[in-house]
């Protein structure tokens, strides 16, 4: 008798943004293989057409509204899944506006460089949906392997090889770690879906070690992702080491992922066992926030400066993890930390983007981001020191600007659920929104008030695709800070349409 | 009667196997040695119904993990006489007999146990379908609830092998003459246009 076998349900209409970007990567290597040399202009465009193309589909579900979910529910296209798919076509489009010049220019492969950089952000969009430990798993692994890649892209500069090699080695480390963590929790519960592991560990108290030691070890292995303390030691020298572009792309993009995925993890499938990953959200948030502004605070590197102060941001998006079962239902309870969450991501991309940016634009010029090298920026070229000015500002949480808003709904979280520890923590935080205030206000002082070295004062030539994208990030930032109502809908709209 | 003989076989081919990696003077012996005693693992995979474990067995140890082992053997160079008497890291030997004193005792201890708690009855952790083998079953899980993962995974393939090609590849050592009429972007950034951007930003 031959087997029968049900063919599952596809709803293409749920896969089109992938698909979009499946489509794109073809074309982006036939355009490699047909056209060679003369063809290399025509990747970025491709990539940034490809990318926006498939945002449409993003809109269209997102109009359509319903939840949508397949394979038995392992892969579920909600309101969370696309806003945050949402964001990283948006984010990826701004990385490739920002690469375009920074590629050409230099001796690199291009075709290959958008082919990686839109890889990445498909296994992003696919991280968004997915819902059962084995897509997890596999859209991990399709969004760091281009990133490891992609680091080490300037091949002949030794700090490249060596941002590569650690991203690479630890990373491969905590995919080992999050997969032993995976096959207990699987063990105990018998099944891949999160919401089924949810129902298996939050009822029987059999096994309880056995769940400890998984959820442990899956949230150690995103927590080296997102770059929390102590897993945090391949970032400076990855984000120093690779291509400016990446480092971006890294920062928001990549740690956005990794929250996406946290996200879901926690509040779909370890919900009702947050005695043991809230304490460990606790520790890890207050941990992130203060050692990262503090090393922060010693750095004369304005790209080292910024990877801790990425690494510090990511503890503040820790924050709401550590509360999230204390929130009281009548304050939205877990989907208020969620909205916390995507709320800290969509604005941190917007800014963090924007200050690479400029970096980028005044490294064009002065061939350096020792923050030295910003002396005299404000007076031979002011509409980039006050662009930078938004975005560090932004970035320490002044109002009116976007940061400011982030930092808020963080507090007001951690404020609901009004426990001690979650009082505790804001105070932790609010002490470290203050620190970061102080080095980030010193990058301002220098643009200032210091003079340019070596009294160079030529105007900084922006091109057209680099000043595009300040211009996106800085709108995002300032509209989002001064009509926070904007942000506050998106926040409020992401909540996970399948909850246990 | 025949579960016994091939258990008997197969027990006798990863023995000799797994005494022939210790006691095997060349690299190379050794590892052929450890296909020997993987391949008879498979075999008892087999008789113990496991096909499917039985054929990863084969075709992920005894094939790429062992091909690997010999690639690097042989990229270290197998003519290079062993000097045994030497110890790269200090204190490994008196290391590796305590080690092997404490796994011993272990097992000990675990065959002890086994006589009082073994109930002799087959390990399994779900029913599976008795009609049809676990190959069919994992095909049939694998083309409808996960079909979305192993269909992302071929693409995953795809995209390493492509970043495989592109790490490996010689960068061109006179790339700056190709990139002179190449018509790429049109805006004249002059000297700068072949240095690599930002080497000093690092």
């Amino acid at each position: 008798m031959p087997p029968v076998f049900d063919t599952p349900a596809i709803d293409y209409h749920a896969f089109a943004p992938e698909i979009a970007m499946v489509v794109t990567l073809v074309v982006l290597l036939f355009v490699d293989l047909v056209f060679e040399e003369r063809g290399r202009w025509a990747t970025a465009t491709v990539a940034g057409i490809g990318l926006l193309a498939s945002v449409v589909p993003v809109l269209s579900l997102a109009v359509d509204g319903a939840d949508r979910s397949l394979f038995g529910g392992a892969y579920v296209v909600d309101n969370f899944a696309l806003v945050l798919k949402a964001l990283f076509l948006v984010a990826g489009y701004v990385t490739v506006l920002i690469s375009t010049d920074y590629i050409a220019d230099g001796d690199y492969y291009e075709g290959e460089y958008y082919f990686m950089l839109v890889s990445s952000l498909l296994g992003m969009t696919v991280m968004a949906s997915a819902r059962d430990l084995i897509s997890i798993f596999v859209a991990l692994e399709m969004l760091s392997i281009p990133a490891y890649l992609l680091a080490g892209w300037r091949k002949r500069d030794l700090r490249g090889n060596e941002a590569s090699l650690k991203y690479y080695l630890l990373g491969v480390f905590a995919s080992a770690v999050m997969l032993y963590g995976m096959s207990l929790v699987f063990g105990v519960s018998g099944s891949t879906l999160l919401v089924d592991i949810n129902q298996a560990i939050s009822r029987g108290v059999d096994s309880v070690p056995l769940v400890t030691v998984g959820i442990v070890f899956i949230v150690v292995g995103f927590a080296f992702k997102v770059s929390a303390v102590p897993f945090h030691t391949w970032a400076p020298d990855t984000y120093q080491g690779a291509p400016t572009p990446i480092t971006a792309f890294l920062s928001v993009a990549s740690k956005a992922a990794g929250f996406a995925a946290l996200v879901q993890i926690v509040f779909i499938g370890f919900l009702g066992r947050e005695d043991v990953w809230a304490p460990m959200f606790w520790v890890l948030a207050a941990l992130t926030m203060t050692v990262g502004n503090l090393i922060a605070l010693r750095q004369t590197n304005l790209v080292r400066l910024l990877a801790y102060s990425s690494v510090a941001q990511a503890g503040f998006m820790l924050a709401p993890f550590a509360v999230a079962a204390d929130i009281p239902a009548d304050r939205g309870g877990v989907g208020a930390a969620t909205g916390a969450v995507v709320t800290y991501l969509l604005i941190y991309a917007g800014m963090n983007l924007g200050a690479f940016a400029v970096v980028m634009a005044v490294a064009r010029k002065t061939r350096s981001a020792e923050i030295s090298a910003y002396g005299g920026l404000f007076a031979y070229a002011p509409g980039l020191a006050v662009l930078m000015g938004v975005f560090v500002f932004s970035l320490a949480g002044i109002p009116p600007l976007a940061g400011w808003y982030a930092k808020f709904v963080v507090f007001k979280t951690l404020l609901d659920a009004g426990t001690v520890a979650a009082v505790t923590l804001a105070v932790v935080a609010v002490v470290n929104s203050v620190i970061a205030l102080f080095y980030y206000a010193s990058v301002a002082r220098q643009m200032i008030m210091e003079p340019a070295p070596e009294a160079e004062t030529a105007r900084v030539r922006v091109p057209g695709s680099l000043g595009a994208a300040l211009g996106i990030c800085a709108v995002a930032t300032l509209a989002f800070g001064a009509f926070p109502g904007l942000i506050a809908q998106l926040g409020d709209l992401a909540l996970l349409g399948v909850l246990p | 009667m025949v579960d016994t003989v091939v258990f008997l076989v197969a027990a006798v081919v990863i023995l000799v196997g797994a005494l022939g990696v210790i006691f095997s003077r060349n690299p190379v012996h050794s590892a052929l040695m450890l296909v020997m005693t993987l391949f008879g693992v498979a075999v008892l995979f087999v008789a113990q119904g496991a096909h499917f474990l039985a054929a990863v067995q084969v075709i992920v140890y005894a094939g790429a993990i062992v091909v690997l082992f010999l690639f690097v053997i042989m990229l270290l160079g197998v003519d290079t006489a062993e000097n045994l008497s030497s110890e790269p890291l200090a204190g490994q030997r008196p290391a590796a007999a305590v080690v092997a004193v404490a796994s011993v005792g272990l097992l000990a201890v675990l065959a002890v146990r086994a006589v009082q708690v073994s109930t002799g009855a087959e390990a399994t952790t779900l029913p599976l379908d008795s009609e049809r083998s676990n190959i069919a079953v994992l095909a049939e899980v694998l083309f409808t609830d996960y079909l979305f993962a192993f269909e992302v995974t071929s693409v995953l393939l795809v995209i390493a092998v492509v970043g495989a090609v592109v790490m490996a590849r010689r960068p061109r050592p006179a790339a700056t003459d190709e990139l002179e009429d190449d018509g790429s972007d049109g805006d004249d950034l002059g000297v700068e246009r072949h240095t690599q951007t930002e080497a000093e930003l690092a």
